[in-house]
């Protein structure tokens, strides 16, 4: 089982790299020149951009392994954007209390939802939907059509802990990433998580504790979107009522093609980061081609399902 | 006629990875004969029934019918050919209509494309009446009972006018008056010509109904023999490949101290007014017809339900298990009904799947792997699972041995009560005498076991107390040294004669 995730997530590694050769091919430049694409500047800008959907992805991830699903967090990302950044910009709040109250809204939206879905107990579905809009309205009640410019308080070097202000959302993501992966892999709570989605029944009857770890499943996808949103009003350098719209679909097929099955049981962490590059390097490769711009969501809805469908058709073949 | 043999398997070979389940199968059924399969789960008969039902493909070898080769791609090829399954875990769609299920994916329809549910409806009622079933064609399949819905799929093959009918362990689930309806059935149909496939661990059931009689043993066709004049027991011989052991007679201790009593425990409408004990050591049997609310009463000792009223008592002390972890803490596991459903983690190894309840109980929070490999190997070992490993996935065990790793999950967590619902249902004969061993093993090291089951056999060759439930009450209870079926059973039906 853990050969068959690693071969899984070494899959998606080998898409990401050949998506790499071929844009770099593709864009490749007239002598002298610098390439387009394939550059470290043009790397880490990819990762900042991704970094946003990947933490996210992260909880999505996490979520849909334990056979449920999230559909807040674009709206999530959006009220924690709004709420940190109004904190920041209107109220003069310092940067670090402004984004650590927008991750706890993240948290508590997370809990909410939680609670909807444990004790009510409401579809996993329906009760993110109702969160979706629940958040997206708080947002735009928050702003009142109105942005809060983040970056104009932000100039003049902005240096957290000495690190260069692009390099935090990837560090961020990328610790997230680490500490989440080792959480589903090593520990007895990622094995609840896998139990509960692989057969909610059977958890049960073995003692697991099932509506605990539903509840801490959607309370760290909340609390992961809460820190996605403020990276994402961090790194755009704005807050307001539409960020990060219809995101949560970026989301889960970035879960989805990293691996996840969204009948539960089956997925990993690093696997949905991936898939966010995967995603990350379309965006941001696919503007360059000339007459390519309209093709963008196009070209990633094909994606999806060439790359899902592959896998389904290469795990049949290992099985 | 006699050149046209009916159904041939020839040297039909498929394997699924390292695992050969068939390994050239070469036998026929005649045409009108009613013919058993029989075999030890993991001997080939699912396979061979999955090839002819056209759900899996062959390696090599191929299936005729009537000298004409089967080339079958589908489930679907199937039917349209005449071959009708009728399978063990009820297929039925519970949201459709009874009329609904018989036609569903060759609905009958009018130009338009409109649904001609009347005439569903009309072929239906005469297809029931043929089977005298009384059934509303337009009832939902839901409001069924687990006999009519698989006597559903006799009537879906019978709509198909199917010419062979494939019935694997279709009384898994009925009652005998149910059965006896279905052989009633199936009677009536051999009459008529069709040729029955019939695959069951059940012999007497085979003995009642077929001509013929197939042994399949670890995916090899080992003998076809004439029912007539010939025994059972080497029948038996043949399916497990050795002598099955005696049963071994165990020491009833009437002075050991009371384990697990419960007294007056209630849970409406389930069950009511429960009062019974178990003692260290002691297996006790708890019989009943499907209904009889024996797995609700386990469920709830084991704290899945909370009682109405009542007490249980461990060790003389009043527990009240809120959540099955505090029921485990608390020294008590249930091996479930529904190894599938209720038992297993097909997405997790055979190791995640021994070592969960145990180290959920212990709460820990690190996943130890080399450590759990070790103690998984060591159940291994220790109960004979056959498996690739302990780092493959259930799916590729055979029942029994699945049904093992769910009892040893269990044994794992070193509990001082054992409820077990159903412990050998679906499950071959050698690994029901291997269950059947290890509940005495593991009675005789001190643990009070509670034994829910509906095969009558099975009860009285394990317990050493019977207890007798009806209609969600105790309706007596029987020393095993006494007990005859036909008291036990007398017990379990008498009061539905009587009202």
């Amino acid at each position: 089982m853990k050969r068959l995730w690693q071969i899984r997530e070494l899959s998606t590694v080998v898409i990401l790299a050949l998506e790499i050769a071929f844009f770099t091919w593709w864009l490749w430049p007239e002598a002298g020149r610098t390439h387009p694409f394939f550059n470290g500047e043009n790397a880490l800008l990819i990762l900042k951009y991704s970094s946003i959907y990947a933490i996210a992805a992260i909880g999505a991830a996490i979520v849909i392994i334990s056979g449920g699903i999230d559909l807040a967090p674009g709206a999530v990302m959006a009220l924690t954007g709004v709420i940190g950044s109004n904190l920041f910009v209107v109220h003069g709040w310092s940067l670090a209390a402004s984004m650590t109250v927008g991750v706890a809204t993240g948290l508590a939206t997370g809990l909410l939802s939680a609670t909807l879905i444990v004790a009510a107990p409401l579809p996993p579905f329906i009760a993110t939907l109702g969160m979706m809009g629940i958040a997206r309205g708080a947002a735009f009640i928050i702003t009142e059509g109105q942005y809060f410019d983040v970056s104009s308080r932000l100039l003049g070097g902005w240096r957290p802990f000495g690190v260069p202000a692009d390099w935090v959302a990837p560090i961020v993501m990328i610790v997230l990433a680490i500490i989440f992966q080792v959480l589903m892999t090593g520990f007895q709570w990622g094995r609840a998580v896998f139990s509960v989605g692989g057969n909610e029944t059977a958890a049960l009857f073995s003692g697991i504790a099932v509506n605990r770890v539903k509840f801490s499943v959607y309370a760290i996808a909340g609390l992961l979107a809460g820190v996605s949103g403020v990276v994402l009003v961090l790194v755009q350098g704005q807050g307001k009522a539409d960020l990060a719209n219809g995101y949560e679909l970026d989301i889960i097929a970035s879960a989805v093609v990293g691996g996840a099955s969204l009948s539960g049981g089956r997925g990993s962490v690093i696997g949905a980061v991936l898939g966010t590059l995967i995603f990350g390097v379309l965006r941001n490769a696919l503007p360059q081609i000339p007459g390519a711009t309209f093709y963008d969501r196009l070209i990633v809805g094909v994606v999806v399902i060439a790359i899902v469908v592959m896998d389904q058709t290469l795990l049949k073949k290992r099985v | 006629m006699i050149t046209a043999a009916g159904l041939e398997f020839r040297n039909v070979t498929k394997s699924f990875g390292a695992v050969k389940a068939l390994a050239g199968v070469s036998l026929t059924v005649h045409a009108g004969d009613a013919h058993a399969l029989v075999g030890e789960n993991g001997a080939g008969k699912s396979t061979l029934l999955k090839i002819l039902a056209g759900i899996v493909q062959p390696d090599a070898g191929e299936v005729r019918w009537n000298g004409e080769r089967l080339h079958l791609g589908s489930p679907r090829e199937g039917l349209e050919r005449g071959i009708g399954m009728v399978y063990q875990e009820m297929l039925c769609f519970p949201n459709l209509t009874v009329a609904g299920n018989i036609f569903a994916g060759r609905e009958l329809i009018a130009r338009g494309g409109w649904l001609r549910v009347g005439d569903m409806r009309a072929r239906t009622r005469a297809i029931l009446d043929e089977l005298h079933l009384a059934i509303d064609p337009a009832a939902p399949a839901e409001s069924l009972s687990a006999a009519h819905r698989q006597l559903l799929q006799v009537a879906r093959a019978l709509a198909f006018e199917c010419r062979i009918l494939v019935l694997d362990e279709p009384t898994t689930s009925l009652t005998d008056a149910e059965a006896d309806h279905l052989f009633a059935v199936l009677e009536k149909l051999k009459a008529r010509g069709v040729t029955l496939l019939y695959v069951s661990h059940r012999l007497p059931e085979v003995f009642r109904l077929c001509d013929r009689i197939s042994v399949l043993r670890d995916g090899h066709h080992v003998e076809t023999v004439d029912r007539r004049g010939v025994a059972p027991e080497r029948i038996v011989r043949a399916m497990v490949g050795r002598e099955l052991p005696p049963r071994s007679a165990r020491e009833t201790s009437a002075e050991a101290p009371v384990r697990l009593e419960l007294s007056s425990l209630s849970r409406r409408p389930c069950f009511q007014n429960v009062s019974l004990s178990v003692r260290t050591g002691e297996i006790v049997g708890l019989f009943g017809l499907v209904g009889a609310g024996r797995s609700e009463l386990l469920e709830t000792i084991f704290g899945l339900h909370a009682p109405d009223a009542g007490e249980i008592r461990l060790d003389g002390r009043v527990i009240t298990p809120r959540s099955p972890v505090a029921a485990a803490r608390a020294g008590i596991a249930l091996v479930p009904e529904e190894r599938q459903r209720q038992g297993l983690f097909f997405n997790l190894t055979v190791r995640d799947n021994l070592v969960l309840p145990d180290r959920t109980l212990r709460g820990d929070a690190l996943v130890r792997a080399d450590r759990e490999r070790d103690e998984a190997r060591a159940l291994v070992e220790r109960w004979r699972i056959k498996t690739a490993g302990v780092e493959v996935l259930p799916d590729h065990l055979s029942g029994g041995n699945q049904q093992k790793v769910v009892l040893a999950k269990w044994l794992a967590t070193s509990p001082r009560v054992l409820l077990l619902d159903e412990p050998t249902k679906g499950v071959d004969v050698g690994a029901k005498f291997e269950i059947h061993e290890i509940i005495r093993r593991e009675a005789a090291r001190g643990i009070a076991c509670l034994v829910a089951s509906s095969d009558l056999p099975e009860v009285l060759a394990l317990s050493d107390r019977i207890i007798v439930m009806r209609a969600g009450r105790v309706q007596g209870e029987i020393d095993a040294a006494g007990a005859t079926e036909e008291s036990v059973m007398h017990l379990a039906t008498s009061l539905e004669r009587a009202s």
